[in-house]
Formats: structure tokens, C-alpha cells, sequence
């Protein structure tokens, strides 16, 4: 418990420091965690009650991801994040697994890695995107769609990924009969639901958490993938009042996550794996490097023009929460490890290249051939899209 | 001019304004609850940004209405929901040589214009519903109401010097 309290009064002191200071929080919380766990100074270590309190966190970060995902709305903007999507799925998945396995790593753990080096933070990209004051550049909602479609292929892996033995159609029938379940739940106690949220007494943020949880243990209970159904739930509530249920579980997941980060640190060991140091920060620098890939790809094929892809680039080549939670789920010591890196040496650098994006493109089209112009963001952009 | 809105997941709602000279105004309502507003001249790539509190947006939104005036001369409009066709200006004039030192009785403000005067503010003083024997001052400010053209009537027959 006194271990608990510690981190977390590390991880206040150093909200204070990168907020002051507009720098991403979430690589410094790990890098506290390395400082006080297995890899540091070994002051504090994971108990029962520390892992009931990141599971929350875990748990708080996909019921929130999943209030986001509004899917009649994605459905009208397939056309503008389709494209842009599968190109940045394809370079970062196939790099990041080619990498992995080539250094040494099973045949699972590198799948896990992949997945881990292919998905950005959404926390960190939105930030980036208004702390820097770049909403107005037609490649901010490039990026916006990009994290969408990223977080729908997370949901897809952890649907398939996330069965602990059981025949895969048994499992399927099964998440089919849960969601069919709380739909129809949602559906006709709509009206009760949305008094409950009304209210101005604990029975809402009462009501958000505990279904999130009961969510979790008839999952758990039933054999179906929990992270998986509680997106799922996200989704489904997200149809009732998503502004509503985000103001009764924010607190939850602020306070959790940090728990949940600070931990993933602390229970990490770097010195353990059989995987050395410099291999570990090849696949983050490649990480910086296949982002970069694919942005400028994106920025080609959507924008027609470098600068945007180096603006895609600069926002998205973080990696974060999302990237952490599948080591959380599904890696071992050396996997967690590697990912731990990664996303403090690619949140960092990513951080700076948000920031000063407009010098790196300045320095850019200088090395280029055809020195031409800097064009207008909003003339050259996407002239053949449709937004309503 | 262009409006378009768009939703942007995870950041809030956007607003963007094309301009007849082909500038671009755009307002993102974050869900922070905070406002940034972005203005980039037809002639630029660098937009330049003002963070607004939801206070300060509706203060800046006032005056882009044109509800205020000059400080010394300002009017409200009010209009109701449920009398579409009742639309109450409520105007602030100062009073020149011209009105000074005549009763309200004498200068026959109602009878001609139709307009009331509501209220004078002399220096740290506010007369409510002023009497008809009340007698103006230079510099006194009032307060009138009545429909648009009625309050023209007035600024054009007794306000002009």
C-alpha cells in the first residue's frame, strides 16, 4: 500500500513538471516506474492490490475509447480514413513484425510487437494537435481519422486475440449473445438509463463504474475477450449519452491509468530479457522511422504534397497508453520491455518533432530537389474530399 | 461565404468560415470546454490562434453581432420567442445643447415619436421613470426605448442639433 501511495506522489509531481513544461506525461510515469521498480532502485513492487488498480486503468482506457468510436459516423467518412488507414496499417504492422522477428523475437511475441510499434497514442497526437495550434491544418483531421481507424483494428485484434482456449465460433456465438444482451438492455431501459444519468447524487458515476466492472467479470466468467467487450460496451452506451458517461468515468480513468502506467514501469524488468539494449532501441528508432514512412506516404497520396506528411509524421509517431496496454495483456518480460522503450523513446522525440514540425519541413524541402514554394495548407489540400 | 462544421473525435466540434476575400476563420469548441479561434489571411500558410474561455467567446460574439456600440451610445434589440413579430430597441443617448435645460413636458418625446425615455443617468445618479417635469442637463445620458423606426423618428426630430 505505502508503495502505491509513493508512485503515485511521484506521478503528481511529475504531472506538474510535464504540464508546465507541454511535455507528454505518459514516458515519464514509465520511466519513474523503472526508476522504482525491478529495473531501478526496487522500492516498490506490484501486490494484489496495485494489479486490481491497474486492471481498472486498463480498463478505463477501453471503455473511454470506445464512447469515441461513433460508428454512424465513421461510416460516412470511410472514404477519407480507408485509404489513409490501410497505408499506415500495412508499413508499420509488416515493418514492426519483419524487425522484431529478424532480432530474435517467437513467432507470437513479434505479432505482439507489431501490433505494439503500429499504434500511435491517440492521447498524445490530440494533445499534440491543440496544445501546438495545428487544428486548423487540413492534416489534423487526417491524423483524427488515422487514430480511428488504428483503434478499430485494436478492437479487431483483441477480438481475436483475446480467447483463452475455447472454439473460436463458440466465442464468437458467445460475444454475439453478450452484446445482443446489452443492446437490447440499452435499448428498452433508455429512458430509465438516461434519468439515472440526470441525476445529480453518486447513483451515475455509481451506475458507470460498476457496470464497467460488471462488464469485465461476466466476460471473465463466460470465457469471451473482457477488453474486447468492454470497448464494445463503450460503444454501445456511447449511443445513449457518451458526454454524460465520459464526465461520470473520467475520474476513474485519470487516476487509474496513471496507476496503470506507473506500474507497467515498475513491474518491468529491462536487464532480464535475452534481447539486448541496442536491439531493443534499434526497433524504437525504426519505430520514429516507419511512422515517417507512412505518414509521408499519406501525405502523398491524400494531400499531395511532403510538408503534410511530415506534419502526419510529427503527430503520430508517438506511441503510448495503447501500445503499453497490449504489452499489459499479452506480453512477456522481454516483450513488455522492449515496448516500455519504445514508447518512451518514441513519445519523446515525437513530442519535439510535434512542436517543431515547421522547421523539420523548412529543413526538409531545402534537401529536396525542386525547391518550390511552400504552398498554402488550405489551397493545396485535398481539393477532390468531401467533408459535410 | 462558406460554413462548414465538422466533428472532430476526440477534439471537439469545428467551425470554419471562408470569407468573401477568401480568408478563413476557424473556431474549434474543445471538449475542455476551452475555445480556440484560428484567423489565416487568403495571402498566408501561418494562421495565427487566440484560446478563448467560453466567457470570453460569448463576449467576443456579442460584438461581432454589433449589439454594442460605442460605449456612450449603445442599443439592445429584444425580441421574443413567442411574439415573432414584437422586436423592442432599447437605446443610450447623450444629451447635447440642443435638449438641455427643457422638461421632458416640453420637448413632447412621446406624443411626437412614440419613444419613452426609461431612465437618466446624471454623473453618479440614475432617475428611474423619469417625471414630465423633469428637465434635462447637458452631458445627462438617457435611456430610451421604442421600435427601431421610432427611435429614428427621435434621434432625427429632437436629438439633432
Amino acid at each position: 500500500m505505502e508503495g502505491i501511495v509513493l508512485a503515485l506522489f511521484v506521478c503528481l509531481i511529475l504531472a506538474l513538471f510535464t504540464k508546465r513544461f507541454a511535455l507528454p506525461s505518459i514516458p515519464f510515469y514509465i520511466i519513474a516506474g523503472l526508476l522504482l521498480g525491478e529495473s531501478g532502485l526496487e522500492l516498490v513492487a506490484a501486490d494484489e492490490i496495485s494489479r486490481f488498480l491497474t486492471d481498472l486503468g486498463l480498463l478505463f482506457l477501453l471503455f473511454f475509447m470506445g464512447l469515441e468510436i461513433k460508428p454512424g459516423r465513421i461510416w460516412r467518412n470511410q472514404s477519407a480514413f480507408v485509404s489513409s488507414g490501410l497505408i499506415d496499417l500495412h508499413i508499420n504492422m509488416i515493418l514492426g513484425f519483419l524487425v522484431a522477428y529478424v532480432l530474435g523475437f517467437s513467432l507470437f511475441d513479434a505479432v505482439i510487437i507489431a501490433v505494439a510499434f503500429y499504434i500511435s497514442s491517440t492521447a498524445m497526437a490530440v494533445t499534440s494537435l491543440i496544445e501546438n495550434h495545428k487544428l486548423l491544418l487540413r492534416e489534423s483531421e487526417t491524423v483524427v481519422w488515422l487514430m480511428i481507424f488504428e483503434d478499430i483494428v485494436l478492437i479487431i485484434f483483441l477480438a481475436f486475440m483475446g480467447n483463452s482456449g475455447g472454439h473460436p465460433l463458440l466465442i464468437v456465438v458467445k460475444i454475439c449473445i453478450l452484446l445482443g444482451a446489452i443492446i437490447a438492455i440499452t435499448h428498452f431501459g433508455r429512458h430509465y438509463l438516461i434519468s439515472i444519468l440526470k441525476r445529480e447524487d453518486e447513483l451515475p458515476v455509481l451506475l458507470t463504474f460498476s457496470a464497467v466492472l460488471g462488464i469485465a467479470a461476466l466476460s471473465n466468467t463466460i470465457g469471451v475477450p473482457e477488453s474486447f467487450m468492454v470497448i464494445a460496451f463503450g460503444t454501445i452506451l456511447g449511443t445513449i449519452d457518451p458526454i454524460a458517461f465520459e464526465i461520470h468515468s473520467r475520474p476513474f480513468k485519470d487516476v487509474f491509468l496513471v496507476v496503470f502506467f506507473v506500474f507497467f514501469g515498475i513491474t518491468v524488468n529491462l536487464s532480464s530479457g535475452a534481447i539486448p539494449l541496442f536491439a531493443i532501441i534499434a526497433i524504437s528508432l525504426l519505430a520514429i522511422l516507419s511512422k515517417f514512412l507512412s505518414g509521408m506516404a499519406i501525405g502523398r497520396y491524400i494531400h499531395k504534397n511532403n510538408h503534410s506528411g511530415i506534419e502526419i509524421w510529427s503527430n503520430t509517431a508517438s506511441r503510448g497508453e495503447f501500445s503499453i496496454a497490449i504489452a499489459a495483456i499479452y506480453g512477456s518480460a522481454a516483450v513488455s520491455g522492449t515496448i516500455a522503450t519504445m514508447v518512451i523513446i518514441t513519445s519523446i522525440i515525437g513530442a519535439f518533432a510535434a512542436k517543431f514540425s515547421g522547421r523539420i519541413q523548412k529543413k526538409f524541402s531545402s534537401l529536396g530537389k525542386p525547391v518550390r514554394p511552400v504552398p498554402g495548407t488550405l489551397e493545396t489540400a485535398d481539393s477532390g474530399r468531401k467533408d459535410d | 461565404m462558406a460554413l462548414r462544421s465538422i466533428n472532430l473525435p476526440g477534439i471537439g466540434t469545428k467551425y470554419e468560415l471562408e470569407t468573401e476575400k477568401k480568408d478563413v476563420v476557424a473556431v474549434f469548441f474543445l471538449k475542455n470546454g476551452n475555445i480556440q479561434m484560428y484567423t489565416l489571411p487568403h495571402d498566408s500558410s501561418d494562421p495565427s490562434v487566440a484560446e478563448l474561455t467560453s466567457a470570453e467567446a460569448r463576449r467576443l460574439g456579442t460584438i461581432l453581432t454589433g449589439a454594442i456600440m460605442e460605449a456612450d451610445r449603445e442599443s439592445v434589440e429584444i425580441a421574443f420567442s413567442a411574439l415573432s413579430d414584437l422586436r423592442i430597441s432599447i437605446h443610450t443617448y447623450t444629451i447635447g445643447k440642443r435638449m438641455a435645460n427643457k422638461s421632458l413636458e416640453e420637448l413632447q418625446i412621446r406624443a411626437r415619436t412614440g419613444v419613452t425615455i426609461i431612465a437618466v443617468s446624471r454623473g453618479e445618479k440614475n432617475v428611474i421613470n423619469p417625471p414630465p417635469s423633469f428637465v434635462f442637463h447637458e452631458g445627462d445620458t438617457l435611456v430610451a426605448i421604442g421600435e427601431t423606426d421610432q427611435l429614428k423618428t427621435f434621434e432625427r426630430e429632437i436629438m439633432v442639433d
